[in-house]
């Protein structure tokens, strides 16, 4: 259980506060996790009263819990939930806010402890953190705390994320700097370590003598939405793997920790993302597919290409799919291909990594090459997680016929209990002082530096590789299939 | 049954969009009574609402057999542009225990103009990692869906009920080439005389008789007025597993050259009755029979040879409906290599 604290949530107004972290902090609460003395302060520019502030809230829990909304519990939990009006910039905002805060601790025994939440765009970044120190929010008194939690995303390549690292951490200190990457949160992600390291059956197989290849999709029926300009100023690159599909990879690929703290943790991941073989400009355009949906239909509806979503430009040149092929340069992975790809517009959504082994060798019922199937181990981040894995198996009658099934665990049924969403567990270990799930500054950095490389082959490169079309309810561009197909593989039909 | 629902209808209407989840509500309110099981993807595409229903009764009885996710695809030309979906179930009890086991079955319809949905729909509806298997009842239209076919693993159909094969395989040759797909074909006009086949194979297990085929003179095939194209794969297959050269047509037969340079003569007649009746081959050296009574399950066979010996056998002539071709071509698995080399052998004969 937490200690005490207050919860400081900046731009508490908007999108991510109602649709994640309250429903996030009532659930928590639902599940008796949460420490009995906690506020929450939600900082914000428009007018609003306490009242009317968590009136809004209650009906957003109503509509996004995953536990629905009790109204006994509400009554509670709602009280303890304040709205603190000011401009990002405004210092006398941050001054009324250290008052606030103090008088909430006297108040509800809350021990000075505090934990900022910047839900906010990065470039107000600066100035939030500049103003906390100015009233010296930053420090917390003797035997308390105070974190920080950053949203995503991390900067824009290595020098915005360089740049934001500092000024962060002239505030805070690295250990009080929590950067949320949801897909960490998520049961599955975290499992990912347990399955690797409290089973015997599986880390001897993890290596270049048995796995063949590795692929990581994260894909998405939807389109841009209306999120136009942010993912305009972004693209698929940026939005998603640099941040998400990385950290999914480094779990999947890295070393053993010594132990379970967040530094052995994330030493390991770091060394993975170093590991990552860097990528020239030739390299880009053989091993890095990008793409941008057409019109299309999803589920049987017609639905328009990016270039005609609301404000973005009719001449985009930003990839809503990209395709990846990436070799981590250990011992451990030699001659091991990762392949990853996410893309918005496809004809499913989820995340899942593939562990595809090699073939069993090529006698008894494998003589035939395309008889039988390899072995894949697939681990779901979402939705429904679990994992599963695809062997061969006889056919029952008088012939000998090989066919692949699958064995399938669902953490829903098994465990016959929701998986909290990432955002609960992500808060409950900032409150809690564990860093484990969230990205270190070196692990940011580490993935802007592989990043950048890719983004410049595209934008600062007078024959930059093409942007392939796909229309919207596709798999993607044929591009991305010739990517695997040249190395005699396919991706898998989730 | 986790609901009840009539297993023969298309079951519960749903929203596009909320197929997973519904089918994740059917199976959480069965409680744990029922396993879903799936090995295959079976997708099946048929047109016209009637259709649908008789399909679907072809996937309840496919089911007791192979675990499969049946994806029912009906389209109806002609009408508003819509789309509709269904889910249904279809369980019975294990062999082993006490267990129902459940298949799922999601059926379409697409009506009006709203054909090229249908890859992104199949795509967004397949149980991941298992084998896409498409059954096609009918014609294949031009242009076929490269994408879909790229993805499928068996693509099941019965050359019998084209009305013109010629241009159907053509079709699908050339749709084939430009999806690279490598799909196997699984023709159910070619399983429909698996069992003829197998016979006559048999015939030729006793080395005595292989001389009848070595000397080959002429195959009579009778058939149903249907069938003609049943007893041309046949012929396809005499042709490539003997090695024989098309030369011409002769009326309304067909000289082949085997490898000695002599002349094998192929006749077809169409007689009512089962879709191949008889099949007879003679030589120099003797005559091999085969013959299938109008309601009998097997085929009498009678081996002549010159020196007046006669053998008669019995062996059985399988079931030729709809259903258990499906299930024995599944059954069977296999690339079909030799069904290849009869199809293209046969190709002239179209
Ligand atoms: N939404 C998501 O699902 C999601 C997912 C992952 C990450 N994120 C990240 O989370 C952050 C927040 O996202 P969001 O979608 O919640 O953003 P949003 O809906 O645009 O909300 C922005 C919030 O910031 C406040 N704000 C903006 N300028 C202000 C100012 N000058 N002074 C005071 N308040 C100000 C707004 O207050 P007023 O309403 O009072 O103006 C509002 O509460 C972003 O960094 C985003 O990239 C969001």
């Amino acid at each position: 259980m937490p200690q005490p604290c207050n919860v400081v949530i900046f731009g508490a107004s908007g999108d991510l506060t109602y649709r994640k972290l309250i429903p996030a902090l009532y659930n928590l609460a639902a599940d008796g996790d949460l420490p009995a003395a906690l506020s929450v302060v939600g900082f914000a520019r428009r007018e609003k009263s306490d009242e009317s502030f968590r009136k809004e809230l209650q009906e957003a829990v109503g509509k996004f819990s995953r536990q629905g909304l009790n109204d006994e519990l509400w009554k509670s939990f709602g009280e303890r939930i304040f709205y603190h009006q000011s401009e990002f910039g405004d210092l006398e905002g941050y001054k009324r806010l250290a008052e606030r805060l103090n008088q909430l601790d006297a108040d509800h025994n809350t021990g000075g402890n505090r934990l900022f939440y910047l839900s906010v765009a990065p470039s107000e970044f600066g100035g939030i953190l500049e103003k906390l120190a100015a009233v010296g929010l930053n420090k917390a008194r003797e035997g308390a705390w105070s974190r920080v939690i950053v949203e995503k995303p991390f900067g824009t390549d290595l020098p915005s994320a360089q740049k934001l690292n500092g000024i962060v951490n002239t505030v805070f200190r690295e250990k009080e700097t929590y950067r949320i990457d949801h897909f960490l949160g998520k049961e599955t992600a975290q499992n990912i370590m347990v399955l690797r390291f409290a089973n015997s059956i599986f880390e001897p197989l993890w290596n270049h003598r048995y796995i063949d290849h590795i692929q990581i999709t994260a894909a998405e029926p939807l389109g841009v939405e209306a999120r136009g300009p942010y993912y305009e100023s972004s693209g698929a690159l940026r939005d998603m793997v640099q941040n998400h599909l990385l950290q999914l990879l480094c779990l999947v690929a890295m070393e053993p920790p010594t132990d379970l703290t967040a530094d052995s943790v994330r030493d390991e991941k770091v060394k993975v993302v170093r590991a990552l073989r860097p990528m020239s400009t030739e390299d880009v355009a053989s091993n890095v597919v990008r793409g941008q949906y057409a019109a299309g239909a999803i589920n049987g509806k017609e639905v328009i290409g990016y270039r005609a979503e609301e404000r973005v430009s009719t001449e985009s040149m930003t990839e809503t799919y990209v395709a990846l092929k990436l070799h981590v340069d250990n011992w451990r992975w030699a001659d091991v291909p990762f392949y990853v790809r996410v893309g918005k517009r496809l004809p499913k959504g989820g995340t899942e990594i593939a562990i595809q082994f090699k073939n069993a060798p090529g006698v008894l019922f494998n003589k035939d090459a395309a008889a039988v199937g390899p072995n894949v181990l697939v681990i779901r981040i979402q939705p429904d997680e679990g994992i599963s894995l695809r062997i061969q198996a006889k056919r029952p009658g008088a012939a000998v016929r090989v066919e692949p099934v699958k064995m399938d665990f669902h953490y829903g049924t098994s465990f016959g209990k929701a998986s909290p969403e990432a955002y609960e567990r992500l808060l409950l270990d900032a409150m809690s002082g564990d860093a484990t799930l969230f990205a270190r500054r070196d692990e940011v950095e580490g993935a802007w530096k592989f990043i950048d490389l890719i983004e410049e082959a595209w934008h600062q490169n007078p024959t930059p590789p093409a942007l392939c079309e796909y229309p919207a309810g596709s798999w993607g561009p044929a591009e991305a299939d010739a990517l695997l197909e040249r190395d005699g593989r396919a991706w898998r039909r989730m | 049954m986790p609901v009840t629902i009539d297993p023969t209808a298309l079951g519960m209407p749903v929203e596009l969009g909320q197929i997973s989840r519904e089918l994740k509500k059917l199976w959480e309110q069965d409680g744990g009574v029922s396993t879903r099981a799936s090995l295959i993807n079976l997708a099946v595409y048929c047109e016209g609402v009637e259709s649908m229903r008789a399909n679907t009764e072809l996937i309840m009885e496919f089911t007791h057999e192979h675990a499969c996710r049946a994806i029912l695809i009906g389209y109806e030309p002609g009408s508003e542009n819509q789309i509709h979906a269904w889910i249904n179930a279809h369980c019975h009890l294990s062999r082993a225990g006490a267990k129902q086991v459940c298949c799922e079955q999601i059926s379409f319809l697409f009506e009006g103009d709203t054909k090229k949905r249908i890859a992104n729909i199949l795509f967004s509806n397949l149980d991941s990692d298992l084998p896409l298997y498409l059954l096609w009842r009918g014609e294949f239209h031009d242009p076929v869906d490269e994408q879909l076919w790229a993805w499928v693993d068996r693509l099941i159909f019965d050359s019998q009920s084209w009305r013109d094969p010629k241009s159907q395989f053509a079709l699908l040759k050339d749709s084939l080439v430009r999806s690279k797909s490598r799909l196997t074909l699984c023709d159910l006009n070619w399983t429909r005389s698996l069992h003829l086949r197998q016979a006559l194979a048999q015939m030729f297990d006793h080395a005595e008789n292989l001389s009848v085929l070595d000397n080959l003179k002429t195959v009579a095939i009778a058939h149903a007025p249907n069938f003609r194209s049943t007893a041309l794969l046949l012929v396809g297959w005499f042709a490539a597993q003997l090695k024989l050269v098309f030369v011409k047509n002769e009326g309304s037969a067909f000289v082949y050259l085997n490898p000695h340079g002599n002349e094998v003569l192929f006749s077809l007649t169409a007689e009512e009755g089962r879709s191949i009746s008889r099949c007879e081959l003679t030589s120099d050296t003797g005559s091999i029979r085969l013959q299938r009574d109008g309601a009998g399950d097997f085929f009498r066979v009678e081996v002549r040879l010159t020196d007046n010996r006669v053998y008669n056998h019995l062996l059985p002539a399988g079931i030729n409906a709809t259903a258990t071709l499906i299930l024995e071509e599944i059954g069977g698995g296999g690339q079909h290599k030799v069904y290849l080399n009869a199809l293209a052998a046969s190709e002239v004969l179209l």
